[in-house]
């Protein structure tokens, strides 16, 4: 298992590497620059930009220097916001998207995984249909409609919770997390429902109910770990689009968070600061992926590398 | 809201009640709380003390003036410089700042400011040589400013900021003449390739063969005659500069903080400024905090004791955080068209009009389009009265540059709204059956399309103007909407089919911001229509000391661009924004530039 | 843990399956609320495809018809004339350009199932195929395709789309619809392979497949016989919350010029055009919204049926 776990590290640069350089292209291929903007500007005026960011060297110049900056870590500075580097706008945006996200992704555990596990165990009640319909609520309203309605309601109507902004821990927490994490819960309540299902119907679920053990303990001392593993398969990918995507919930809320960022950062063109949060994404991808497969391996003996 | 509909059917009634009163509670009418004035949006609670909370829109890029280019950063920023003239906080109009005083000489082509006694705020003197650096560095081509070309009216600004060189003569010393206009030496381009094709012109040989020497900063057109006097000298007439340097571009910077901070100059802490407000915080896509400067030379007007910008761009969450009482001011053009309406209700709903507007450039270049038969009939098919009635924050506009605006300048009327001869165009254009009739099946709707950047708005007026095309030409142009930068590029390179969506801002309070977009055949112009008699007509206008007949001669060039119709002038947006009613000293103008100092909290109600 | 336990596991999954077609739709016709969903769903399907042209024929509103007379060009809450009378011309009200809210949500229905049902069919076939083969395979291959997989994951989606368009943009619409599909199949199965590769790791020590392989089956047949539809549960449930999450999707990139074009709108765009005006006209929201609901809870209804149709466990009742 260790040496598993260290192969895999250590492939997280090699990986790294690939999807920066894979993005690189990607903005090369993509039309526009980062300072073309309504109003035209002159060819000369351009050269000067161009010659400023050296983007008039020869690709292979700035691919190096690209390469260079992500494997010391240094992104250098933005293009669109020239006096913020964007390792300054990480420290400030990685925060903020980890607090709402955790939090959100949370909830969804602490609310999804109960009401899935509930509706498993009584399928086809009153419950299970209860539980599962709110469920279906949750992803079928989209964020984008669910956050406006919550700001109606606890901000323009009763003034209890601030309609938006980012104000650290307080309240102004309450209305994203409950948005972001709504459609997770709803992943997660379903997610868990099946897997427990499928667990539940297998022998050795039976043969412990023929042994009189109580539902409560068949649920958590052999069901729960086996009937999981959709939700754990779901969740490596899952944190990390929670965090570095959550652009429709921090528009809302109008938090400055990194998928606000990231959203402007594409439609800038602003290179420096697009591989920054590419590469931060693809370690978070790889390291939480990780962290699943280890899981696995815990919650499922049977899972062998 | 039920007296509007009195007579609402069962089912309309049940769906309003239901949202009047459900969880839907209807935030803009009935169910008010106790907290709101009816006659206002929303909350009305004035902040403690004087302090103002405005929404700017997006993240400024950057908070050095001659870096950035757009308005929200212009509004936060005039906040923090002075310029030598400043805008009118009523009709943005230049007022006196940094200047008390100006001459100009006989032709408009030098102009001499006199400044006033003022520091910045570390204490240092404001003098003439501030100027001179600011607009120095704003030109170097190290700095890369997009805006530069504003400042290419002053001579050899051009030629430093494109790297371009004097030819000498090597033996006696003497520049060579630009023959287009004898009083200034002619400027060639740095690049040597470049240099000797503008050379192969014959009339340019003179300069064949000479040294040439690359034009310097302390070439440019600015000087200092004494520590409170600069002077600026002009290429051309320039009878706006007055209105132009009040832009952010000319507006000084501190050059002992530029120098020891670099890029970070513009960092809180670092930063050292020359108008009423310093900056106290800067935490990006979340606040800029501005306090009052006690060296200001009016700091006696100052009322604020500081602001709040924050940077949000979504307009529903802009219009929650004032509904919420959360901020007291915010940006022009946000209320959304369909609340329009409700809004106008209120009193702290605000929409004058915009030196701004809204227009579809043609590609002059393909068929059909390269008929202006075609283009005046497409131009005549659309009732700019209904759109303008339909998106409710406009003005419909015949003419290109916005009517009422400046004054003295006449209205320039473009074709109106004409269905029978929109088709007839059409039918003497080519596209008519056997019998001679006007024939929608001929017209090839396939080879044009209408496209537009992403925007609500823009959508909504791409789907009205094609449903009054279907509707009075019987022709489905198709839509086409793109990414905001692989719009611009395809509009640049003159690469689109048809029509393309477009749009300008004044950057001087001037009708000739407008027309010298087709002053060029390249650049902000996109329609491949140029026209040397255009062109004359602008530098003629320019020419004239006297306003009246200037604005006679650029509404003939405005006349000259309407005849030819490469583009279709649609609307003027109106400024559709909010403030509380305890703000005070916020105005609707033109450019909605808001001179900071003069805004203040007024917590007395009786005065609201 | 109860490893012991699992010795009696039965084998009925390599007898039977010869019938599983017929076997499943039998079972699934038993499930009452399978299908009211299929109805519901069949309705919704049908109304969308008959729907505009009867509505055109019957008032002459179609589903970009702004009317010519500029006091109509407003919206009017549902069953309401222009005099504010009852009124059955717009049974779901006009949006703000005065267009008939039914026919733009019927038409918008065309696109967003096409959209929803293509690209997770899509998504279920490359996401089990994938994943099942990485979870069976496991080792070295497993690990590269799960890598391929992360790589996937971290690239800037937004970017490959603004290359796609830049590239391909100028299609015809039915050109920009095999785009659409293939920008939206190109993401929506990377959970679903992960999910799939995660139940196929934990069956795949189990007895009835080991004796599967014991007996010499083909490792193609034992995934495809015993692997997949004893997976099948989390898959199908996940495959039903893909359709909306899709049908978001296509809203999005429809931000980027990538899809439908206006005057054209799909549910998802209709909803978030209606969002904005919830305050004062709530039906331009709750008009798309329910119907989208209503379809979503019968694919969900339709999902849980087949999921316990194709139960192998259960195969037996």
């Amino acid at each position: 298992m260790l040496r598993f776990i260290v192969r895999r590290l250590l492939v997280t640069v090699p990986m790294v590497l690939v999807v920066v350089s894979l993005t690189w292209g990607l903005i090369r291929l993509a039309p526009g620059n980062f300072y073309t903007g309504e109003k035209a500007i002159p060819p000369a005026i351009e050269q000067n930009l161009r010659q400023k960011y050296g983007l008039d060297r020869p690709w292979y110049v700035q691919y190096g220097r690209m390469i260079g900056n992500t494997l010391h870590g240094d992104f250098g500075s933005s293009l669109k916001y020239p006096s913020t580097s964007v390792n300054s706008i990480l420290a400030n945006a990685v925060p903020v998207s980890a607090t709402i996200g955790t939090l959100a992704y949370l909830l969804a555990l602490l609310v999804g995984i109960p009401s899935g596990a509930i509706a498993a165990l009584r399928q086809n009640s009153t419950a299970d249909y209860a539980s599962m319909t709110v469920a279906m609520l949750g992803i079928s309203i989209p964020n984008f409609v669910l956050g406006p309605l919550l700001v109606l309601v606890f901000s323009l109507t009763w003034f209890w919770l601030p309609p938006a902004r980012w104000n650290g821990f307080s309240l102004n927490l309450i209305l994203p997390v409950l948005t972001l994490s709504a459609i997770y819960m709803a992943y997660i309540a379903r997610l868990t429902r099946s897997g427990l299902l499928e667990v539940l119907r297998s022998n050795y679920i039976r043969t412990a109910r023929a042994k009189g053990l109580s539902d409560r303990e068949i649920l958590v001392r052999h069901a729960l770990r086996g009937g999981l593993l959709p939700v754990l398969s779901f969740s490596g990918p899952a944190l990390v689009f929670i965090i570095t995507d959550a652009v429709v919930v921090e528009r809302i809320f109008a938090l400055p968070g990194v998928g606000n960022y990231f959203i402007n950062a594409c439609l800038n063109r602003d290179e420096p600061l697009i591989i920054g949060i590419v590469a931060f994404t693809a370690i978070a991808v790889l390291l939480f992926n990780l962290v699943v497969d280890v899981a696995y391996a815990f919650v499922d003996p049977r899972v062998r590398y | 809201m039920t007296t509007r509909h009195r007579r609402a059917t069962p089912f309309a009634a049940i769906v309003r009640h239901a949202a009047a009163c459900g969880a839907l509670a209807l935030s803009l009418s009935a169910c008010t709380t106790s907290l709101s004035h009816s006659e206002y949006f929303g909350k009305v609670d004035p902040p403690p003390g004087q302090t103002l909370r405005y929404v700017s829109g997006s993240e400024p890029e950057s908070l050095d003036p001659q870096i950035t280019t757009g308005q929200p950063e212009a509004r936060i920023l005039l906040a923090l410089f002075d310029g030598l003239t400043e805008y009118d906080p009523k009709t943005g109009e230049p007022i006196p700042a940094l200047a008390t005083h100006w001459e100009a000489n006989e032709d408009n082509s030098v102009f001499v400011f006199h400044l006033r006694p003022a520091r910045w705020s570390n204490g240092r003197p404001l003098t003439a040589e501030d100027f001179v650096y600011t607009i120095r560095r704003g030109l170097s081509p190290e700095l890369a400013a997009r805006a530069a070309y504003l400042a290419y009216y002053i001579q050899y600004a051009q030629g430093y900021n494109e790297g371009g060189v004097f030819a000498r003569d090597s033996r006696s010393g003497a520049f060579v003449m630009d023959p287009a206009n004898p009083a200034l030496r002619l400027v060639l381009p740095g690049d040597p390739a470049a240099r000797d094709k503008a050379l192969a012109a014959p009339a340019l040989a003179a300069a064949r063969g000479k040294t040439f020497v690359p034009v310097r900063a302390e070439d440019v057109g600015v000087d200092a005659l004494d520590a409170a006097t600069v002077r600026i000298r002009l290429t051309q007439p320039v009878p706006f500069l007055v209105a132009l340097v009040a832009n952010q571009f000319f507006r000084p910077v501190p050059r002992e903080a530029i120098e020891r901070w670099g890029d970070q100059w513009t960092r809180p802490g670092h930063m050292v400024t020359s108008g009423a407000f310093v900056l106290r915080d800067w935490r990006p896509y979340d606040r800029i905090v501005v306090t009052r400067s006690p060296t200001y030379w009016d700091a006696a007007t100052v009322k604020l004791d500081s602001i709040t910008f924050f940077p949000v761009e979504d307009a529903t969450t802009i219009m929650n955080l004032y509904k919420a009482g959360d901020v007291d001011a915010f940006l022009n053009r946000t209320v959304p068209a369909a609340w329009v309406d409700r809004l106008r209700g209120f009193k702290d709903y605000r929409d004058g009009p915009e030196a701004g507007n809204e227009y579809y450039q043609i590609n002059t270049t393909r068929p059909p389009m390269n008929d202006v038969r075609v283009r005046k009939a497409l131009n005549a098919a659309i009732d700019k009265g209904a759109l303008a009635g339909y998106l409710h924050m406009a003005t419909a506009e015949t003419s290109f540059v916005p009517a009422g605006i400046f004054p003295g300048y006449p209205v320039v009327p473009g074709d109106p709204f004409d269905p029978a001869k929109a088709r007839a165009l059409l039918a003497a254009a080519g596209y008519r059956n056997a019998a001679g009739a006007y024939d929608p099946s001929t017209f090839p709707v396939g080879k044009v399309e209408l496209s537009y950047n992403t925007l609500e708005l823009h959508r909504h007026v791409a789907e009205f103007v094609q449903a009054q095309w279907k509707q009075n030409l019987g022709i489905t142009i198709p839509l086409k909407n793109m990414e905001w930068k692989t719009f611009l590029d395809s509009r640049a390179r003159l690469d689109y089919n048809g029509i393309a969506r477009s749009g300008w801002i004044a950057d001087y309070l001037d009708p000739f911001t407008f027309l010298n977009v087709f002053a060029t055949p390249t650049g902000d112009n996109g329609t491949g229509w140029w026209d040397p008699a255009y062109v004359a007509l602008l530098n003629r206008a320019n020419r004239q000391s006297d306003p009246a007949a200037r604005d006679a001669l650029l509404a003939e060039a405005e006349a000259t661009l309407l005849a030819a119709q490469p583009v279709i002038p649609l609307f003027t947006t109106n400024t559709n924004w909010m403030k509380k009613p305890y703000v005070k000293g916020m105005y609707d103008n033109p450019l909605s530039m808001y001179a900071w100092k003069f805004a203040f909290i007024e917590h007395d109600p009786s005065r609201w | 843990m109860a490893n012991g336990l699992e010795a009696v596991e039965p084998l009925e999954g390599i007898v039977a399956g010869t019938s599983l077609g017929a076997n499943a739709w039998r079972r699934l016709r038993r499930n009452r609320l399978a299908m009211v969903g299929l109805v519901v769903l069949g309705i919704i399907v049908l109304a969308s495809l008959a729907g505009p042209p009867i509505i055109a024929h019957t008032t002459g509103y179609t589903y970009d018809s702004i009317p010519s007379d500029p006091a109509l060009i407003r919206a009017m809450p549902p069953f309401t004339g222009p005099d504010g009378r009852f009124a059955w011309t717009h049974p779901m009200g006009t949006d703000n350009a005065g267009r008939d809210i039914l026919a733009r949500v019927l038409l918008g229905g065309r696109i967003s199932l096409l959209v929803g049902i293509t690209s997770t069919l899509v998504s279920l076939i490359i996401g089990t195929a994938f994943g099942a083969t990485a979870g069976y395979l496991g080792g070295r291959v497993d690990e590269a395709m799960m890598r391929v997989v992360d790589v996937l994951y971290a690239l800037p989606y937004m970017m490959i789309v603004i290359v796609l368009l830049a590239f391909f943009g100028n299609q015809s619409p039915f050109g920009q619809l095999i785009l659409l599909f293939i920008a939206l199949g190109s993401v929506s199965w990377l959970t679903m392979a992960r999910i799939v590769r995660g139940q196929v790791m934990s069956l795949k020590s189990r007895d009835f497949v080991q004796a599967a392989r014991a007996t010499g089956v083909r490792p193609v047949r034992i995934v495809l016989r015993h692997l997949v539809p004893n997976a099948l549960g989390p898959v199908i449930v996940y495959a039903t919350l893909t359709v909306p999450s899709v049908m978001l999707l296509e809203a999005f990139l429809s931000f980027l010029g990538l899809g439908v074009q206006a005057p054209l709108a799909s549910w998802g765009s209709l909803a978030s055009d209606g969002i904005q005006n919830i305050a004062i006209f709530p039906w331009q929201l709750l008009c798309p919204g329910l119907t989208m609901a209503v379809t979503l809870f019968s694919l969900n209804f339709i999902g849980d049926g087949l999921r316990d149709a194709l139960d192998p466990q259960a195969r037996k009742s």
